[in-house]
């Protein structure tokens, strides 16, 4: 294991710019699968915990009682329905936006560190673009994604699509603010806006560290994903689907698909900034070794998306102005003051 | 406690001569013929001095014989202590229909008469805005509930789409009649003028800001279809426009061509989920026209069933009401359709329906409750009880509930009783307006419920008045089923084929409000006339003022805190 190690670092420090080419192609290939599939496997278990709450079955036809190969068939669906463009839309901006939405989510996929391989009392982070900011980047490239919903909404020459496009605007200016104050106050704990390096300095679990600055991370990122109490623009009991009412076929299927990606995405963050990353016991058997910390990081983030569908199906959805209020009255104010409160205590952790 | 009696010789002494043809069929039915030039100081008079504050809507009859249209004002009370229904007829005559409008006095008059207009072609002098309701532009003018009416134009054989193309680009359809038809009379030459719904609405737009939004008739609040349309900017309802009828199926008409018997299945269909209440109504109006007396097992049955109808349907109005401000995947939803399910079982177990029962007869119901119905029945009442009050207790501690519902949609109690709302929306207004109380009918005087009221009459209250409703109706069943007898469970006499020719109105308590029932007979084998006052068509006009000023959210929580039933309100 050490030789193949060391053969790689030579190969590293001689040819980086090749190395770097590799791991780089490598890297895209691996996340879009993982990230895809992972939102697949997201949507499945959604769809199979939501009715565990509400004592129904939920998908047990296609691919043996679990209905596994639902996924299958959905996909198969969205690719084969008809590609409508409805009259007196914005067609460049209507085409370009599930693009967008869906680059939007790669590029927060590639900064994101999915784990570690723990291999000779190592941590090796498995992370395509470890950047100095990357904290800050995460932050960042997820609000690409509203701007992407506002131009479905927009394009879309449709009334509910442009209402819900607003309040998916305004809901992001609310709450983008509150989250990146969060995103501060880690990087203030963590001495570092490298999310590697945030795991790794995480001794004490921030979630216990500025609990204030959890449950605000939380709820925004609930904000962020667009759902329930948050999904106001999509609320389909007022305004259809919202943003996306007008797509449909595999257009629609990117727009989906994409809540779910960044509800993995958004899952994996959390437990990054606030659960303490892929830190865990180190299994002591063979081979498990390397890849515990892969497997603690994989628990906590199903823990905490279960928790996520769990928070649908018991509670209400707020209207858009308390929304706004909510997020400039108290997210902000406590948002900040957390920031104090981080200043104060990452003095001590260091 | 006010008798028939009273009211007419007060009205004979206020207004001598204006009144013919009294009837006083028992201290709570009064039916008086008005000329029809005084008919609004009648009602006026009735109002201010009699306390006949509730207008419980108007039926047209036209009665070709006599070549004249009757027009029956049904006026009732919001007192507890006043029960009569005060029926006044108002004739003219059939080749130039026309009758003073009552909107002046009554502000719910106004759908009433607009339907009365539609469908019969009596013009309602003074009505500020008489449009069409139910039917659809294109068949306005052929009076459909004429008794010579000989039916629309097929507009299902030959190729009669014509397409037309609007400024704006759409497409838009409309069915251009037969020759053949108009030759044949059966298109009416010459149709009313009036501005259609969409230019009406247009009127209102006064700014680039301003657009109009569909909620409706399909759309994912709407539990039945119709169409609901608000004048938005931004998110604030500037007006409100409604519009039914999607879903009509002119029950009304229907039943005067099928006999008294087959005349039950069709009241089930007026809506599904109080179909039983909807039995008892017109059941109970043609054992009025018959005399008959209802073996007293026979009642029990009724009030079990009906009540247990009530618990499955306020079951889903509160249920379904949830998924609007919380999406589908709200569990508590879900659990209160697990717990009807019981409801409903029970219910099969008896009269072997799910939801179109057919259960009531003519003096009578169709069967006997089965072999331990009782048990199972307090069985899952008690499981139904404990999970009624788990929701009450979970609504009442959610933050997010009341931040959305509290003073959402909230109506006066004096304006619920001038705009007509009935039931629970009624109710939760503070107005304790039950017909079980104030006009008892089968066995309800001797059992022992309350009214359940509310005190803001907003959304929450108006859910919270459902919950409540349900312990209530629980209670009811089980006072009957440790007091019913043994006894046949229909009466002993003959039902004729022919019903004696007369009138009656009756009115239950369905579990959206006040049904009321006005059936005629000529003393022929089809009822001549049936006129349906229903519940949800009386709520159902309240909507549109109380959503101008709203957030569209709003909108939502309000019209689904109604428990609305378009199917009934439509018919």
């Amino acid at each position: 294991m050490d030789g193949i190690i060391e053969a790689i670092s030579s190969f590293a420090s001689q040819q980086p710019a090749i190395f770097a080419l590799i791991i780089g192609i490598i890297g895209a290939a691996v996340i879009a699968g993982v990230v895809n599939v992972g939102a697949m496997l997201v949507i499945w278990g959604e769809r199979k915990v939501l009715s565990d709450f509400v004592q129904r079955y939920g998908p047990n036809r296609v691919g043996g009682r679990w209905g596994i190969l639902q996924l299958g068939a959905d996909a198969v669906k969205f690719f084969t329905k008809e590609d409508s463009i409805p009259q007196g839309a914005d067609r460049a901006v209507f085409v370009w936006a599930p693009i967008v939405v869906s680059i939007a989510t790669m590029m927060v996929a590639a900064a994101i560190p999915f784990g570690a391989l723990h291999i000779g009392g190592k941590d090796y982070p498995l992370v395509v673009a470890n950047m100095d900011i990357s904290a800050f980047y995460v932050e960042a490239a997820l609000s690409i994604m509203a701007i992407g919903a506002f131009m479905a909404g927009y394009s879309s020459n449709n009334k509910y699509s442009l209402l819900g496009a607003f309040r998916g605007v305004a809901r992001m200016i609310a709450y983008e603010v509150p989250m990146g104050v969060c995103v501060v106050a880690v990087a203030v704990m963590a001495h570092s806006l490298n999310l590697v390096e945030i795991v790794q300095n995480q001794t004490l679990w921030y979630a216990f560290a500025q609990p204030i600055g959890f449950i605000i991370f939380l709820i925004a990122l609930v904000t962020d994903l667009g759902r329930i109490p948050f999904d106001q623009s999509e609320a389909e009991e007022e305004i259809i689907s919202g943003y996306n009412t007008e797509y449909g076929g595999i257009r629609f299927g990117l727009l989906y698909f994409q809540e779910y990606n960044n509800m993995v995405l958004g899952s994996i963050l959390l437990v990054l900034m606030f659960l303490g990353g892929w830190h865990g016991p180190i299994i002591p058997i063979p081979l498990l070794d390397i890849i515990s910390p892969l497997i603690w990081l994989f628990m906590k983030v199903v823990i905490v998306m279960w928790g996520l569908i769990w928070i649908r199906s018991s509670l209400f959805r707020l209207r858009i102005d308390q929304v706004t209020d909510l997020g400039w009255k108290w997210m902000l104010p406590l948002s900040i003051l957390n920031l104090g409160w981080a200043i104060i205590i990452g003095s001590y952790f260091a | 406690m006010t008798n028939a009696n009273d009211v007419l010789s007060s009205l004979q002494s206020a207004f001598p001569g204006a009144l013919t043809e009294p009837k006083v069929e028992s201290e709570m039915r009064l039916w008086v013929a008005v000329d029809s030039k005084k008919i609004v100081d009648v009602c006026k008079f009735m109002r201010n001095k009699l306390g006949f504050d509730h207008y419980s809507g108007c039926a047209g009859v036209d009665w070709i014989a006599k070549k004249e249209f009757e027009v029956v004002e049904i006026m009732a009370s919001h007192d507890t202590s006043n029960s009569v229904v005060a029926m006044l007829k108002v004739k003219t005559p059939r080749d130039k229909p026309s009758v003073p409008s009552l909107t002046g006095l009554f502000w719910n008059a106004n759908w009433y008469e607009r339907e009365a207009w539609e469908m019969f072609g009596i013009n309602f002098e003074g009505h500020p805005e008489l449009y069409p309701l139910i039917l659809v532009d294109e068949l306005v003018g052929s009076w459909p509930w004429r008794k010579d009416f000989k039916g629309y134009p097929d507009t299902t054989t030959g190729n009669r789409i014509v397409e037309t193309v609007t400024n704006d680009g759409y497409l838009e359809y409309s069915v251009a009649p037969h020759p053949a038809e108009v030759e044949a009379g059966t298109v009416p030459k010459e149709r009313p003028k009036y501005p259609s719904f969409r230019e009406r609405e247009e009127r209102d737009i006064k700014s680039d800001s301003e657009m109009i939004m569909h909620l409706g008739p399909q759309h994912a609040m709407v539990p039945g279809p119709f169409l609901l349309d608000v004048l938005v900017e931004g998110e604030r309802v500037k007006k409100a426009y409604l519009d039914i009828g999607y879903i009509h199926k002119g029950i009304e008409k229907i039943m005067e061509n099928r006999t008294w018997l087959q005349g039950i299945t069709y009241t089930d269909r007026m809506c599904y989920v109080a179909s039983l209440t909807n039995n008892e109504c017109y059941c109970g109006a043609v054992e009025k026209l018959l005399g008959l007396e209802v073996p007293l097992r026979a009642q029990y049955i009724r009030v079990i069933l009906e009540e247990l109808s009530r618990i499955q349907s306020h079951l889903i109005g509160a249920g379904e009401f949830l998924t609007l401000i919380a999406g589908v995947g709200f569990a508590p939803w879900q659990y209160m359709i697990i717990d009807r399910e019981g409801i409903i079982s029970l219910i099969e177990s008896v009269t072997g329906a799910r939801l179109t029962h057919t259960f009531v007869r003519f003096g009578g119901v169709r069967n006997d409750l089965p072999e331990g119905f009782a048990d199972q029945c307090r069985k899952t009442l008690k499981y139904t009880e404990e999970r009624t009050k788990e929701y009450i207790e979970l609504f009442e501690q959610d933050p997010i509930y009341h931040m959305r519902m509290d003073n959402i949609g909230a109506i006066k109690p004096e304006d619920g009783k001038r705009m007509g709302a009935a039931g629970p929306v009624l109710r939760a207004t503070g107005v304790d307006y039950d017909v079980r109380k104030i006009d008892p009918y089968l066995i309800y005087p001797e059992l022992d419920f309350k009214v359940i009221t509310g005190t803001k009459g907003d959304s929450a209250d108006r859910i919270d008045v459902r919950l409540r409703e349900i312990l209530e109706s629980i209670h009811i069943i089980e006072q009957c089923l440790d007091r019913i007898p043994e006894g046949p469970i229909r009466t002993e006499a003959k039902i004729p084929k022919k019903i004696p020719a007369g009138e009656a109105y009756y009115r239950v308590e369905d579990p959206r409000g006040e049904m009321g029932m006005y059936v005629i007979s000529d003393g022929g084998d089809k009822p001549y006339r049936v006129k349906v006052r229903g519940p949800f068509y009386a709520t159902f006009q309240t909507l549109t003022p109380l959503l101008e000023g709203m957030y569209l959210a709003d909108v939502v929580a309000t019209a689904g805190s109604m428990d609305g039933c378009p199917s009934e309100a439509d018919r």
